[in-house]
């Protein structure tokens, strides 16, 4: 190989996209090179300057951006109206999205703006789509106010016109107090809907009565089981009144030491530290070992001195 | 460097497969959990090209729009992670192809405490710990930042799929629709550019 043909190999090389006859050959020649040998050592140090380049993706914007696909993909048609936001000017559906936040920042609480952005953005939609307008194509949710349409796909069809694929649901309003069972059903139902943001409404509403296992479980399954952090929080918060219930502590535990998202264990210790027994200091204590977030270590000692419990096992 | 999306992708081929024909049949859940499996090393790349959050943040919601309008489209002949980076790199190309015509890329980033160089921030950190090392750092971040500008939006963009992203360089031709060959020229021309500002650095 010739020094020519070895600095067209030298990313190649770096990068494993040599055959392995060809990295011999590199290796050799460089070996014996030391103008090639210091080509390749440039090249690691432009790797090692670029890998500290890299930039890491804050956990918050990826949040925000999952938060808004939501919204926007739950909102329907949405997708098909919603601009890319220029950096110079905004479009609708930002400066929609800007507005509501805005109105709910000063509530402090995370999930809740998203969830109402996402629950709003519904209706601002639904309501846009089923607005009555002279369109030259009846549509059939013009004349209902309560009926929502979601386009799912528009295409070109055969003849030039467009073939417009939607679905087409109905709302109906009930009003009662939160003991009513007919309510109750439609909460416990909500709790298991598509929107996160219904589900998190649903959670916020709920509320334990002596006797009301259903509402108990439905709250466990969200903790254990619902695949946004905000629900898994808002349910945490109203199981505090069951602190004491084995079935609620025994969920709680698995969740400490499954759940993906240190808030919601942080929350998970509070309500485990609210009433003690040998099982859960055990738990804590063989936890506290291997706890990655500092922030969770740091409370699950303190909750264990709290407990007069010793930080580690023996 | 290396990022895995790919080789997750591969590896979960079979889950993957589900969730996009349960997505295909209007199961939200599952098109959720198929944006969660890549949608990470999507704005990573959309971050390390355009240096903003906010751009990465319009990238990565017109990139699944795009997904969502069209899975049905999708018919396996091929990974849905290359399907998707299609999509992805086209949209980070245009932007990148605008900025060129604007000469207006930035290594700023803006934050909710308001502009900050990331290269500045660094060396900040490192100053702390070698002073003479920091200011050699700064120099090297400066030339590389300036050589990255010059590159075409094609190299730049073979370049950030090889180095960050740890694709094969026969991946990003099927991605970029070129030839592997194409792509290691790029890569080539890429690395060539940025060593050569690289200078007595070494």
């Amino acid at each position: 190989m010739t020094c020519d043909s070895i600095a067209t190999f030298i990313p190649l090389y770096y990068y494993g996209e040599l055959t392995p006859e060809e990295e011999d050959g590199v290796e050799e020649h460089i070996h014996q090179c030391r103008d090639c040998a210091h080509a390749m050592e440039q090249q690691r140090v432009l790797a090692a300057a670029l890998d500290r380049r890299d930039m890491q993706v804050p956990p918050l914007l990826l949040e925000d951006c999952r938060a808004d696909l939501i919204a926007a993909v739950h909102g329907g048609v949405s997708q098909l109206t919603a601009p890319v936001r220029s950096s110079v000017k905004k479009g609708p559906w930002r400066l929609f999205l800007d507005a509501v936040a805005d109105s709910l920042s000063n509530l402090g609480r995370l999930r809740q703006p998203i969830g109402a952005v996402a629950l709003v953005a519904i209706g601002f939609f639904g309501a846009r789509l089923t607005t009555p307008r002279p369109a030259a194509v009846a549509h059939p949710a013009a004349s209902d106010d309560n009926t929502f349409t979601t386009v799912r796909s528009v295409q070109p069809d055969n003849t030039g016109g467009v073939q417009i694929a939607f679905d087409e649901t109905r709302r109906r309003v009930e009003h009662g107090r939160l003991d009513d069972p007919r309510i109750q059903s439609l909460m416990l139902a909500g709790a298991h809907e598509d929107n996160p943001a219904v589900r998190w409404e649903s959670m916020d509403l709920l509320n334990y009565r002596e006797g009301a296992t259903e509402v108990r479980d439905a709250l466990l399954n969200a903790v254990a089981q619902d695949t946004n952090p905000g629900v898994r929080q808002k349910a945490l918060e109203k199981l505090k009144p069951l602190a004491s219930d084995p079935e609620v502590r025994k969920t709680l535990s698995r969740v400490l030491l499954t759940d993906d998202n240190d808030s919601v264990r942080m929350q998970v210790v509070d309500l485990l530290v609210a009433h003690r027994d040998d099982y859960m200091v055990g738990l804590m204590q063989g936890l506290v070992q291997r706890e990655r977030n500092d922030s969770l270590r740091l409370k699950l000692e303190k909750a264990l001195k709290d407990m007069n419990a010793s930080v580690g096992t023996f | 460097m290396a990022d895995a999306a790919g080789t997750v992708g591969a590896r979960l081929s079979p889950q993957i497969d589900s969730l996009i024909r349960a997505a295909q049949s209007g199961d939200q859940d599952a098109f959720e959990q198929l944006v969660r499996t890549y949608d990470q090393s999507v704005l990573r790349l959309a971050m390390n090209l355009l240096r903003s959050p906010e751009d990465a943040r319009d990238v990565y919601q017109e990139a699944f729009l795009r997904v969502y309008r069209n899975l049905h489209s999708f018919r396996f002949d091929c990974s849905f992670h290359t399907w998707l980076y299609r999509i992805v790199t086209n949209i980070c190309l245009d932007q990148l192809r605008k900025r060129k015509v604007r000469k207006e890329e930035s290594s700023t980033v803006e934050t909710s405490e308001g502009p900050v160089d990331r290269m500045e921030a660094f060396e900040e950190e490192a100053a702390h710990a070698d002073p003479e090392r920091s200011l050699w750092n700064h120099q090297l971040r400066t030339r590389i930042e300036d050589a990255l500008r010059d590159l075409t939006p094609r190299e730049r963009m073979v370049f950030e799929l090889r180095h960050y992203q740890g694709l094969r360089l026969r991946n990003i031709g099927e991605i970029l629709g070129t030839t592997e060959e194409a792509a290691k020229n790029c890569l080539f021309r890429a690395t060539q550019k940025m060593r050569s500002v690289l200078g007595d650095f070494t």
